[in-house]
């Protein structure tokens, strides 16, 4: 049964590559993935540019590169121009026995102010070393933006998965072909996890991608393994609703297009309520799945935790599929 | 191969029986034809018999299997040919067929020989999308015999097919016949039926009227007249005569004897025929 259950998923993979809007579907998250990595570092970064002369006291060279980005060029007239340059840069360049501060004018205020401060410190040689504060970290060595944006695309490529086979079906449905399959020795059951297999495992490459796309490679990937197919199911049971009741692709794609208000209403709800409003989400299988997923990128999760998160998905998933079971076999006869 | 007692089918959203309490018997080798108009019960029926609908009462043998309990492995043993075309319009002709065959678990038929078969020769790595009707019809026929099956279920195999390919179409459904396939046929094309099966069943308002050979019913509600046109000096005269009465048999020996014969039809009942003078409706 199992061999049977591939060779409808080989069929449908077949299938979904002389389709336009499946390879849309497969390839978007691995592009949006490459858009996350491109951009969410800059939309992180804190760190200041500054630009230096190569004629500059190397101590006061090196000093500052230890607290700013710097790029040194051979005279002022290239400090300048770089300095003019659409990115925000501040140029120290020396003037007699002290420095000078060169500036575009439409700089961030905290650019100007770190670029001045960062030089008096110079003057005054003052260390990190030197601080009466104590030093306590958190560990934290993810992007926080980087790791959100990741962990929505995830969600995203979720609901993806339902839309490739809510097409399929209704690929099937077109072409007439459900009763010539229903006349095969393979079960109904078996024809809908074969139908499963290529929506699962398409989001599931996706997911993978797009998390190695955006750099976060120490994550414990046996957990998104788990928490990704847990979190699928509900998506599928929608994917074949969808694919039964829909006439063409695009109503198809618009109808599991819905599933996006639980998603982002997830989201939202963990991302934006407060600890003693969080219990409003427990409902959705798209909350816990968020959030395991975010304990995952940020490299904090355990276990315990994410069996938990799993468990509350596949609990609410598997109500949602016993309860319309019936209708899905009933739309594939 | 095929037994029936007492079969009978309601739609849930209908209050009328679609099948009302049928029996018959189709035996190994034999090409049954169900005959009937839109809304007979010939779909219905084929429904129950190939298990796409659920019996609900009576019982209902069908290649050794009992329809009340789920045994999908019946499946290797049929073969269904549905009225309605279904390929995958994506796939090219040879990647449907391949599907099809490593779904069963019993050896299968080459693909390129069945589209050989049915004259899609050339076609086979055309996608089934670019197929006319009649094209994507053959691809199905061609589909139902992948598994080599013991029983054959045709729906309206010549339906939509130009004089030519309906020809090899009952051509092939011959040889099958020949190899001991037993096969149930449903149509409303009377003359296809007369052509293939062996016995054919009347089926209206979900009663079956009567089953008997196309001969046997033509003997029966047949007219048993014979038309002769023939010429007589100049003049080209016609008579009707009885075949069953002496008086006519002798002038019927006399006019052949004596005369040049232009034409001599036998005024012999179509299945057609039969089935409005049994039944008091038409086929349509």
């Amino acid at each position: 049964m199992i061999k049977k259950m591939f060779i409808i998923f080989g069929r449908d993979f077949l299938s979904s590559r002389r389709d336009a809007l499946a390879i849309y579907i497969i390839v978007v998250p691995l592009i949006l993935a490459v858009v996350i990595a491109l951009f969410a570092p800059g939309l992180n970064d804190t760190t200041v540019n500054i630009a230096m002369l190569e004629s500059d006291n190397a101590l006061h060279i090196e000093y500052i590169e230890q607290y700013a980005k710097v790029e040194v060029f051979k005279n002022i007239e290239e400090v300048e121009r770089r300095v003019n340059k659409r990115d925000e840069m501040a140029g120290i360049i020396p003037l007699g026995d002290g420095y000078e501060i060169i500036l575009q004018g439409n700089e961030a205020e905290l650019i100007e102010m770190y670029a001045v401060m960062l030089n008096s410190f110079y003057d005054l040689r003052l260390t990190k070393e030197e601080t009466t504060a104590t030093m306590i970290s958190f560990g934290r060595t993810v992007p926080p933006l980087k790791a959100k944006l990741t962990n929505m695309l995830i969600s995203m490529t979720i609901m993806l998965s339902g839309m490739l086979i809510a097409i399929s079906i209704v690929e099937e449905k077109n072409d007439d072909t459900i009763n010539a399959v229903n006349v095969t020795p393979i079960s109904q059951m078996g024809f809908i996890i074969g139908k499963s297999l290529l929506g699962s495992s398409v989001a599931m490459i996706s997911i993978i991608g797009a998390i190695f796309i955006t750099g976060f490679y120490n994550v414990n990937w046996v957990m998104i393994v788990v928490i990704g197919f847990c979190s699928m199911i509900l998506s599928l049971v929608i994917g074949f609703l969808q694919g039964i009741n829909s006439e063409d692709f695009m109503e198809a794609a618009a109808g599991v297009k819905m599933l996006m208000l639980p998603i982002a209403g997830s989201i939202a709800g963990y991302e934006l309520l407060s600890d003693k409003w969080q219990w409003t989400m427990y409902w959705s299988p798209f909350y816990w799945a968020y959030k395991a997923n975010d304990l995952i990128l940020a490299q904090t999760a355990d276990w315990p935790t994410i069996l938990l998160c799993t468990g509350l998905v596949v609990l609410s998933s598997a109500i949602v599929f016993i309860l319309f079971l019936p209708r899905i076999r009933k739309g594939l006869s | 191969m095929i037994s029936v007692k007492n079969l009978s089918h309601i739609y849930s959203n209908n209050d009328k029986l679609a099948i009302n309490d049928i029996s018959f018997e189709i035996t190994k080798g034999e090409t049954f034809g169900f005959l009937g108009p839109s809304g007979a019960g010939k779909s219905t029926t084929q429904g129950i018999l190939t298990g796409l609908l659920k019996l609900q009462k009576g019982d209902v043998q069908v290649a050794g299997y009992d329809m009340n309990k789920v045994d999908n492995k019946r499946f290797n043993k049929i073969g269904v040919s549905f009225e309605q075309s279904n390929v995958y319009s994506k796939l090219t002709a040879k990647e449907n067929l391949e599907f099809y065959s490593k779904l069963f678990d019993v050896p299968t038929r080459d693909p390129e020989e069945l589209i050989k078969l049915v004259g899609l020769e050339g076609k086979e790595n055309d996608r089934a999308g670019s197929f006319s009707k009649g094209m994507k019809h053959r691809l199905t026929f061609a589909r139902s015999m992948i598994n080599n099956p013991e029983l054959w279920f045709l729906d309206e195999p010549t339906t939509g097919l130009d004089p030519t390919i309906a020809a090899t179409i009952k051509n092939i459904i011959n040889e099958q016949k020949a190899k001991g396939v037993t096969t149930f046929l449903t149509t409303h094309n009377m003359y296809i039926a007369d052509e293939l099966c062996d016995r054919v069943a009347f089926i209206i308002d979900g009663h079956i009227k009567l089953i008997d050979t196309p001969k046997n019913l033509k003997m029966q509600y047949g007219k048993k007249l014979v038309d002769i046109e023939y010429v007589d000096g100049n003049e080209v005269k016609k008579e009707t005569l009885k075949l069953i009465d002496d008086k006519d048999k002798k002038r019927m020996y006399e006019i052949i004897n004596n005369y040049t014969i232009q034409t001599m039809h036998s005024k012999e009942a179509t299945l057609e025929e039969i089935f409005i003078q049994v039944t008091g409706r038409g086929l349509i």
